[in-house]
């Protein structure tokens, strides 16, 4: 039963995000900006794009602003909101945090299955051959559905965290060893990590697709979201005119907070008014 | 060959007994037995499917486990309640195996 042994690894997604105080200050100043215009002006663009987004977007002004943030800061790190871990990961947006909303994982149980066994004797398990060459088994707790493949290979998906994903894939590895098998437990990974959240505001993707045509494809007669696909870090997001957004292709839980904190200036900006 | 799972239902093994009996005293083979019993799994199944017209739904608060092997689904249900037009049965737990339907009766036609 020491498979169930609590293990420590993965758990970096307590990390809180440091976003530079010069950033926010940036930020800020724009949606000052913004306010005071109250139309998109491109060139005016003060947050700094992804490092390849610079190299198109080179002849554009950054605009050096420094606006003296020193009385705000500490405002933004009282001990209520430092308590907070939603207000202090994104502390130029208080409030919106992409939420994970997948995970797949894989692990290598090394030794051969009879998947028909394992499909008679377990529980919440299907087997089709003709349909899909390996086992479909479904557990409550943590909610999420396994593959497993006579190689002894097995993906885990729908997990919303790290750690239940690897916690359920103990568990079924527990489950085939239970049947017999002489189950191992080696090289789990975390394969691809999806994210969601909502801006909370419609966004004008037909300018979005104009200014970061480089990384963006909108085709709404296709699919009614924009496909951005960022460099750094290498992250694909879907934005919706909604302003909802879905964040996928992250290895690890920073790269889709990073890729949001990335996107957020931007969607700002292409604000419907 | 069709699924001989209503071999086991009131009039599946009052047929078996009626067959053990005739084999006893030497009124048929028990080759002929078996033929009876194969024709019978054919009729009955194109039976259910052609001639029954009764309805019954039933709902479930729970779907406890599944299982799909070798084209058969095995279902246990917690808290099932059947429903007809008058009358009404509650237990505490179900266990459906469904056959397909459609092979059974694609083997009937051959």
């Amino acid at each position: 039963m020491d498979m169930f042994s609590p293990y420590s690894n993965l758990s970096m997604g307590a990390t809180p995000l440091h976003i530079p105080d010069e950033d926010l200050a940036k930020f800020e100043s724009f949606s000052q900006q913004q306010q005071q215009n109250n139309v998109y002006l491109p060139k005016q663009m003060t947050y700094p794009p992804p490092p390849m987004m610079m190299s198109h977007m080179s002849q554009q002004p950054q605009t050096p602003v420094f606006v003296p943030m020193v009385p705000a800061v500490p405002e933004v790190h009282t001990p209520a909101i430092d308590a907070s871990p939603m207000m202090a990961m994104t502390p130029m947006d208080s409030s919106i945090l992409p939420q994970l909303q997948n995970i797949v994982s894989t692990v290598n149980l090394n030794c051969k299955l009879d998947l028909k066994k394992i499909a008679l004797h377990a529980r919440n398990a299907e087997y089709n051959p003709k349909r899909f060459a390996a086992v479909i088994m479904r557990i409550r707790e943590p909610r999420t559905t396994a593959l497993i493949f006579s190689s002894g290979k097995m993906v885990c998906t729908g997990a919303k965290s790290e750690d239940d994903s690897r916690l359920a894939a103990r568990k079924y590895a527990r489950i085939i060893q239970k049947l017999g098998f002489n189950a191992k437990f080696l090289d789990f990974k975390i394969q691809n990590m999806v994210g969601s959240c909502d801006v909370k505001f419609p966004i004008r993707l037909e300018g979005l697709v104009l200014t970061h045509c480089k990384f963006s494809s909108y085709e709404p007669e296709l699919f009614p979201g924009l496909i951005y696909r960022m460099v750094k870090p290498r992250i694909v997001l879907l934005i919706f005119v909604s302003g909802k957004v879905v964040l996928t292709g992250a290895k690890v839980r920073k790269e889709i907070y990073d890729a949001f904190d990335n996107i957020f200036p931007i969607l700002k900006s292409f604000k419907k008014s | 060959m069709s699924y001989q799972l209503y071999r086991n239902t009131t009039i599946g093994n009052t047929l078996q007994e009626s067959l053990d009996e005739l084999i006893s005293y030497g009124q048929i083979t028990p080759q002929l037995a078996l033929k009876v019993l194969v024709q019978f799994d054919k009729s009955i199944n194109s039976a259910l499917s052609n001639k029954v017209k009764s309805r019954i739904s039933f709902k479930a608060s729970k779907l406890n486990t599944y299982r799909f092997c070798d084209n058969v689904w095995t279902l246990m249900l917690n808290d099932v309640e059947f429903r007809e037009v008058h009358e009404f049965a509650k237990v505490d737990k179900i266990k459906i195996v469904a056959c397909d339907g459609k092979s059974s009766y694609n083997d009937l036609e051959k």
